[in-house]
């Protein structure tokens, strides 16, 4: 164990990342059952340094109730960069704890392992509310494919709300692609006002930025 | 002129309600999330808040119940959010909000309900 640990210690010294690991990961998973918060969050921050922990920190971290230990959590996944999370980690979409589901569409905003078969997923799924999320962290994911993505959904999505979060996001990033499926996105909805204003914005800003 | 603070993350949503506060008379300010809300309601008073649920940073309830616990303001809070459950109704009423509509919001329904938390007659 120790001459993984020191492997490991290096490897993240190589990173410019100056804490040490003292614990194993069989003691850093008992101390997140800990009472004690300052222990939980000590223990987080370092299973930071072991990716196959990366379930494990999902784990508590749908159950953790202290803000703070939630935080260096969520800072721990996103530097384990392993992929097996991502999904685990979507899934805290669906908690009732409307904080948590911030916290995760944050924290998935900055993973950069590849997350388009989550956000595939993501954007069918059969919650509207998981559905709205996912547009959400679709903001900042800079992936090539988020435009399409979002015409698929004003194209297809029943849900007006999922709709209404796919067309304010193409009011900043659509161009001339998205033009005609926003042309017939107004009269799918055409008695919902936000839809029409939020429609006629994208399509708008697309004239603007060709004139441009 | 009644002053009425819009919380939402989302440009577009902003947009929309400030348009339609704004036609009916009132002053409009928005915020970003919770905390830039928190900063406007200590900055200056206003009569009314129009909150949004899902923010980064600190989200509606949040929003609300630090107005409510540090008495920053007593103004009525309005949630208008997509989210539809019972639970999350519960929560926002818990935290001290006076009442929840869903979007997508229609014009004239959103000034009813403004003018009935204002206690005036609708726009």
């Amino acid at each position: 164990m120790m001459s993984i640990v020191k492997k490991r210690t290096i490897e993240n010294a190589q990173n410019n990342d100056t804490k040490q690991i003292h614990r194993a990961l069989p003691e850093l998973i008992d101390a997140m059952e800990s009472c004690d918060v300052n222990v939980r969050r000590l223990a987080a921050r370092e299973l930071a340094f072991y990716p196959e922990a990366a379930q494990t920190l999902v784990s508590c971290l749908k159950r953790e109730c202290d803000s703070s230990v939630r935080e260096v959590i969520l800072t721990s996944l996103t530097r384990c960069d392993s992929p097996e999370f991502v999904e685990e980690l979507a899934d805290c979409l669906r908690s009732e704890d409307a904080s948590l589901r911030n916290e995760v569409i944050e924290a998935m905003k900055a993973i950069t392992v590849e997350v388009v078969p989550v956000m595939e997923q993501l954007l069918v799924d059969p919650d509207p509310d998981v559905r709205i999320l996912a547009v959400n962290i679709l903001e900042s994911l800079r992936h090539p494919k988020v435009e399409q993505w979002l015409i698929n959904i004003i194209e297809r999505d029943s849900h007006v709300n999922v709709c209404a979060a796919a067309v304010d996001l193409l009011c900043e990033l659509a161009t001339e692609k998205s033009r005609p499926a926003l042309e017939v996105f107004i009269t799918r909805f055409s008695d919902e006002p936000y839809i029409r204003f939020a429609a006629e914005l994208a399509l708008y800003r697309i004239k603007a930025n060709r004139i441009t | 002129m009644k002053r009425i603070l819009i919380v939402d993350d989302a440009a577009t949503v902003r947009l929309y309600h400030r348009n339609i506060i704004e036609s009916a008379g009132f002053v409009a300010d928005e915020a970003i999330n919770g905390i830039e809300a928190l900063e406007k309601a200590l900055s200056m008073p206003f009569d009314l808040f129009l909150v949004d649920i899902n923010m980064p940073k600190l989200d509606g309830y949040g929003f609300i119940k630090e107005l409510r616990s540090q008495d920053i303001a007593q103004a009525p809070a309005m949630i208008v959010s997509t989210e539809a459950k019972e639970s999350d109704r519960d929560k926002a009423y818990m935290a001290g909000a006076n009442l929840y509509i869903i979007k997508p919001t229609k014009p004239q329904e959103l000034l009813t309900y403004i003018g009935l938390l204002l206690g005036e007659e609708a726009a």
